[in-house]
């Protein structure tokens, strides 16, 4: 049966003729090659290569940057791929994220003329991956404290530390990483081979099987002068890039949305018990109407703070508002999906069960829902509660 | 040199069609998509043009929501976008009229579309427009290559799967075989939406296109399925069997 | 009133559909004029009751198939208000070249004709029915078997002519015959079987049913899971493929609910399982409650029989 998204609001109706050919494109590129192959995939725990061939062919790789090779599209397109990416996998849309706004975002905001140049048009077409290390092990909702420190030896830099939870880590050809410099955090850019850089990849995932997560090991690590980013420093840096790929989150969490909804109306309609479609009893409706009102009002937060990010008016904690209410409501909806399909939401043949481990991932990364919650709560009191300190 | 590909808007084949006051109700049609036929035939065209036969020019004859097929053709390489606005539902001969005098004016020596289009099904386009333009015609083609003026073509004819060889003019329409589509790029969307349609009306191609020879009396639903029949014992087969002819006119 | 026939063939023979085009056209009155491209089955058109000519067309050109050849061989020949064709991939295109040949409308896949002319056939891919008039002159394909064949005991008069025009379409080389089977994403018929089909070597039962149908073969999950002979791209239903073919025959399937979703849209579903109570009867038009093995060798020579006439 072919795909109709939900889309309750016609927000369809709101988008440029090239949004909507866009998102056809992706949408149309997962149907064909991500949904036959992610079962595949997340038994096996890889991001199969030929998707980063063929998402960096479609050229939506850093979608809202210009210039560089970049596609230069609106963030309403990048929101409509991120929906589209995650409607497949959680995994495939973390690529995409990490690829486009966590790597080639701060290059291209905070990098040197020549930096740019060197990286983001070979990152752009997919023929080098990129990561962003921000977390360590022992910190992660308040990476202000990182260990991880660089230092100036005159003729190079000097990487000394661990980052943990670094999706495409082991895949990257190149890593921006977050680090102390004289005490101020500071991003430099790493390369895949330098001396006393390693990626091991982590095992033993039940979420976001399809998606490489790596721990970075950096021991005496040797870095040429013109790899740190000119342009930032402080925690600006790390949290610009994830404006960006929070907002994309907030979209890409519909999306996953949309597919377990889809999956449990087509189940309720045609499961039969008690003689009758389950559909037909009114404690399923409720569940329906309630995934249906729920997606709706994700839709329009995600569509109306894409508008504000196109013409600049957003604030940082809109996004947030955003983030962590779709990823919320999200992971809702696969749970009472997962329960519309009985024994079978536990099989592998619904992709249910999939995006309910992915969205737990989702809901801790880029900002955990609390921490987003706390965001909130300074905005609205003015007073910060991350710490007990003054 | 130089290849014209024809494309038709129709109801994407998921589409749910209504019908009200015994005419299909457009407006209840979410999604119209290129013809699946002619995506084979525009899939094709530009495998010929990267073999150096000249420029892919996208033709389609329909009203204004048709002119989407055009840029999405362009997405993935046309170069060439023209569209004849026609509002009124309109007869064989004038859209073959239509058709070739948009041909002529592009130039093109190879013509290629689909076999038939996904709402009518009629097929009559390709061979009609042949006829028109005294173009040879080969139907229901899966591939076409050319060496100079000499296209080799792989068609399904009456006694299996075969080469033929036919110089041009010529029209090719196409079937599906294993041609697999290209996907577009953004870069492609984005060249596509900057690149212009030359629009025109059957006045400026000089075709009359009132008093259609073919007129729609109306539109109705297919009738709905009788209940199914039960036979018991494989004596019951040949019966069963001329009611598939006879009742279901399926073979 | 004048009426064209332009004739089918098929093995070197007349095509049955070319009486059934014969009588569409007979209750419109006036004359019945069938033309047979390449002289095939000339004879057996005279002798169509209800003709009152029959043209053989010879001539070089009919040795290979070239539409534009043809049909210029032929139009000079056709007159009249009405030309009828079958809707077969030859019919339609020589029908619709001749059509433009003399600039008058065609319409394609008419399943009923009356008199003026009003014609119907399907849209949207069976979706919705559509009535049309149309004004002669024009030319009308017809669909095979939607039609009453006119009966035998003419004995028209037959003209020969020899027309030949040049050929511009040359068949280099076969590249495969005819009878490969079809996947069942493309097929219009497609049978298949399930578990009941006992062992994988009995999938050549269907086999041989779909020969004589030009039809797929398909299986159901279960078939596929235990046997390593029935591969994946054979599987109907939630897991395998979607299918809307114009008739699907399942054989030896229960009817559960994963595989009717890949199969319940076709538009005529022919059941044959040994238990009356199966759930495949639920949705089938036509079931039959027999094992396979007593059925289906009636089922193949019944239908061979119907296919060859
Ligand atoms: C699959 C995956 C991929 C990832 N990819 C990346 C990546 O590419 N790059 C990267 O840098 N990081 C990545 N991360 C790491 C992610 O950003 C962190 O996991 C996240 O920031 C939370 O950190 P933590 O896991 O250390 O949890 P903690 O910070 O230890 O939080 C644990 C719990 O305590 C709560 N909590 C913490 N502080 C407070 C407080 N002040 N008040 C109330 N509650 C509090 C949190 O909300 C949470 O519920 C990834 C994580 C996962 C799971
Ligand atoms: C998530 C999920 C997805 C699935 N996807 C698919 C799918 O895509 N496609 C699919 O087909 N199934 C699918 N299934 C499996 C489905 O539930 C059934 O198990 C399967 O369709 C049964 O196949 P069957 O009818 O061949 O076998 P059975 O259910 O075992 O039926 C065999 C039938 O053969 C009849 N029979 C036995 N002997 C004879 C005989 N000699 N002559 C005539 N009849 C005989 C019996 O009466 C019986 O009705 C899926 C299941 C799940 C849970």
């Amino acid at each position: 049966m072919a795909y109709e998204a939900l889309d309750f609001y016609d927000i369809d109706s709101l988008l440029t003729e090239e949004e909507r050919m866009v998102r056809d494109m992706v949408r149309d590129w997962v149907e064909d090659r991500v949904l036959p192959n992610i079962e595949d995939a997340c038994r096996d725990g890889v991001f199969p290569d030929e998707w980063r061939v063929e998402i960096g062919e479609m050229g939506i790789l850093g979608a809202p940057l210009k210039g560089y090779g970049c596609p230069g599209l609106s963030y309403i397109a990048y929101g409509l791929i991120c929906q589209e990416l995650e409607r497949g996998d959680s995994g495939v849309r973390s690529f995409a994220s990490v690829q486009g706004s966590l790597a080639m975002y701060p290059i291209w905001d905070f990098g040197s003329e020549e930096q740019k140049e060197k990286y983001l048009p070979g990152m752009a077409k997919g023929d080098l991956v990129g990561c962003f290390g921000l977390t360590e092990p022992d910190y992660g909702s308040n990476p202000g404290d990182m260990i991880t420190r660089a230092e100036d030896k005159g003729g190079h830099f000097l990487l000394n530390g661990a980052k943990m939870w670094i999706t495409n880590g082991t895949i990257a050809d190149l890593a921006v990483v977050w680090a102390k410099l004289e005490g101020e955090i500071r991003g430099f850019i790493v390369e895949k081979g330098d001396e006393g850089f390693s990626a091991p990849e982590m095992k033993g995932k039940h979420s976001l099987k399809a998606s490489v997560t790596s721990e970075l090991v950096f021991q005496d690590c040797k870095i040429p002068k013109d790899r740190i980013l000119p342009d930032v420093k402080g925690l600006r840096g790390p949290f610009s890039c994830l404006n960006n790929a929070r907002f994309g989150i907030s979209w890409g969490a519909v999306g996953a949305a949309q597919s377990c909804f889809n999956s449990a109306r087509e189940y309720a309609l045609s499961r039969i018990q008690f003689g009758h479609p389950i559909a037909s009893f009114q404690l399923v409706q409720n569940k329906l109407s309630w995934m249906l009102r729920e997606i709706t009002k994700g839709q329009l937060l995600a569509y109306h703070i894409g508008k504000k990010k196109d013409d600049g008016s957003w604030i940082p904690e809109q996004i947030s508002l955003a983030k962590m209410n779709n990823v919320d409501m999200a992971l809702e909806i696969a749970r009472m999906s997962r329960d519309i399909h009985g024994a079978n939401g536990i099989l592998d043949e619904y992709p249910v069960m999939r995006h309910m481990a992915n969205l737990e991932s989702v809901k801790t990364y880029e900002g955990t829902h609390d921490i987003h919650n706390l965001i909130l709560g300074r905005h609205i009191t003015g007073i910060q509660s991350f710490t007990r300190e003054p | 040199m130089g290849v014209a590909v024809l494309l038709k808007q129709v109801p994407d084949t998921t589409a749910k069609i209504g019908i009200s006051g015994g005419r299909v109700d457009e407006s209840s049609i979410t999604k119209w998509s290129i013809s699946p036929y002619d995506e084979y035939a525009l899939e094709n065209a530009i495998k010929l043009k990267e073999s150096g036969h000249g420029d892919v020019v996208a033709i389609t004859c329909g009203p204004a929501r048709a002119a989407k097929c055009l840029t999405e053709a362009a997405a993935v390489g046309a170069d060439r976008l023209i569209h004849i606005l026609t509002e009124s539902s309109l007869d064989s001969i004038q859209v073959q009229s239509l058709l070739s005098a948009a041909v002529k004016e592009s130039g093109c020596d190879v013509v290629m579309c689909g076999k038939q289009a996904a709402d009518t099904n009629s097929g009559s386009t390709g061979p009609g427009l042949a006829s028109s333009l005294g173009f040879s015609c080969v139907g229901g083609v899966t591939g076409v290559s050319m060496e100079g003026d000499v296209a080799s073509a792989t068609r399904l004819g009456p006694s299996g799967l075969e080469e033929v060889e036919v110089g041009v003019p010529c029209v090719f329409t196409f079937d599906k075989g294993d041609t697999e589509l290209r996907r577009p790029n953004v870069r492609g969307i984005m060249m596509a939406k900057k690149k212009p349609i030359d629009s025109l009306t059957p006045d400026d191609l000089g075709v009359d296109a009132s008093n259609s020879k073919v007129s729609i009396k109306s539109h109705s639903s297919p009738p709905k399925k009788q209940p199914g029949q039960k036979f018991v014992g494989s004596e019951s087969v040949p019966e069963v069997v001329n009611k598939l002819r006879e009742e279901a006119n399926v073979i | 009133m004048k009426t064209t026939v332009i004739s089918e063939s098929s093995n070197g023979a007349l095509h049955p559909v070319t009486a059934q085009l014969v009588g569409a056209a007979s209750p419109l009155g006036g004359q019945i004029t069938v033309i047979c491209p390449g002289g095939v089955g000339s004879s057996d058109a005279a002798h169509i009751s209800g003709v009152s000519k029959v043209i053989s067309v010879e001539g070089d050109c009919f040795e290979t198939y070239d539409c534009l050849a043809w049909s210029k061989s032929l139009s000079p020949l056709v007159e009249g208000d009405l030309i009828l064709s079958s809707s077969s991939a030859i019919g339609r295109e020589l029908i619709s070249s001749i059509a433009a040949s003399k600039g008058i409308p065609v319409v394609q896949d008419v399943i009923s004709l009356t008199d003026g002319f009003s014609a119907t056939r399907t849209i949207y891919s069976g979706k919705a029915i559509e009535e049309v008039s149309i004004s002669p002159p024009c030319a009308i394909s017809l669909r095979a078997n939607s039609f009453e064949s006119a009966g035998e005991g003419g004995s028209a008069e037959t003209t020969t002519v020899d027309v030949s025009q040049e050929v511009s379409v040359a068949v280099k080389r076969a590249l495969a015959r005819a009878s490969e089977r079809l996947d069942v994403s493309e097929a219009d018929i497609i049978i298949s079987g399930g578990r009941g089909m006992g062992d994988p070597a009995n999938f050549s039962h269907l086999n041989e049913v779909a020969d004589v149908l030009g039809a797929a073969v398909g299986a159901s999950r279960a078939a596929v899971d235990t046997w390593d002979e029935i591969p994946h791209s054979m599987q109907v239903g939630q897991t395998g493929k979607t299918v809307t073919p114009n008739l699907y025959i399942a054989v030896g399937i229960s009817g559960a609910i994963q595989h009717l979703a890949g199969m319940r849209s076709s538009k005529f579903i022919l059941a044959i399982n040994k238990d009356p109570e199966a759930p495949i009867f639920g949705v089938a038009d036509y079931g039959i409650v027999s094992t396979w093995e007593d059925a289906l060798p009636v089922l193949k020579d019944h239908l061979a029989e119907l296919m060859s006439n």
